[in-house]
């Protein structure tokens, strides 16, 4: 249900600039600025666990981080702005009609009258004995449900 | 096997006043159906009847849920683990 038909395989016939992010990751390889080698993959065994949390955070923190100062100055125009907006809303009216709407499927012969419905008589009594024993029968009928085991599911090879 | 069930069904629509019979378990997995009920009123029919068994309080009692309209009632009914829906048309 909640799913909304995404997909990583229907990259056919797409423009390769739609997945391009508009602001490029500055440090791809998660380097700090200031050039000191906050990741050490392999942490002294003399250091504290404090000091390896730490570190760790500090990675995780560094990671995170997209520097917009020292991004590559790939201004965007104004009418370039607009048309990715134009782009991407077209893009998405086309993939929301060619959804398929789902529908819940109703159980047959709903009435449209309610009143006539309401103003009839009881359900009979016997129609409510009946289900229940056309149900317990049923039940009974699903526990006699069993392996029915005709040849051996292991089988010895003739080996001489 | 299941012959005793799909027997079970056979039977059940031999009654004129019944158009559909349809048996789902508690996830709503059809068991055996036939006529105007079709595998997939599994699921609705096992909701129902969970549902309408979360109002009552006393466990052992299991009710019997009817939906009626002007050219039948749907009545369905859990027992044990499985539940049954039977379409009966006015007779």
């Amino acid at each position: 249900m909640g799913c909304c038909y995404s997909s990583e395989n229907e990259t056919t016939e797409q423009d390769p600039d739609e997945r391009k992010p508009l602001i490029p990751h500055p440090n791809p390889v998660s380097k700090p600025p200031n050039g000191t080698d906050w990741i050490t993959t392999s942490v002294p065994s003399a250091r504290t666990d404090e000091q390896a949390l730490l570190t760790s955070i500090l990675t995780k923190t560094a990671q995170n981080i997209i520097d917009v100062s020292a991004a590559d100055s790939v201004m965007m125009e104004q009418h370039e702005y607009m048309d990715k907006a134009r782009q991407y809303s077209t893009k998405l009216a086309v993939l929301s009609n060619s959804l398929p709407q789902k529908k819940a499927l109703a159980l047959p012969s709903l009435t449209s009258q309610p009143h006539q419905v309401l103003a009839s008589d009881l359900v009979p009594y016997s129609d409510v004995q009946q289900v229940s024993k056309i149900a317990a029968y049923a039940y009974s009928a699903i526990s006699q449900i069993k392996v029915d085991a005709k040849e051996e599911l292991v089988v010895q090879f003739a080996i001489p | 096997m299941e012959s005793t069930l799909e027997q079970h069904l056979d039977d059940t629509m031999k009654n004129p006043a019944v158009v559909g019979v349809l048996c789902t378990d508690q996830q709503g997995h059809n068991l055996g159906c036939r006529g105007s009920l079709s595998d997939e009123h599994g699921g609705v029919v096992s909701v129902l009847a969970k549902q309408a068994a979360a109002l009552t309080k006393d466990p052992t009692d299991s009710p019997t849920v009817c939906l009626e309209s002007e050219s039948g009632n749907i009545l369905v009914r859990s027992h044990g683990t499985i539940t049954v829906a039977v379409h009966k048309i006015a007779s």
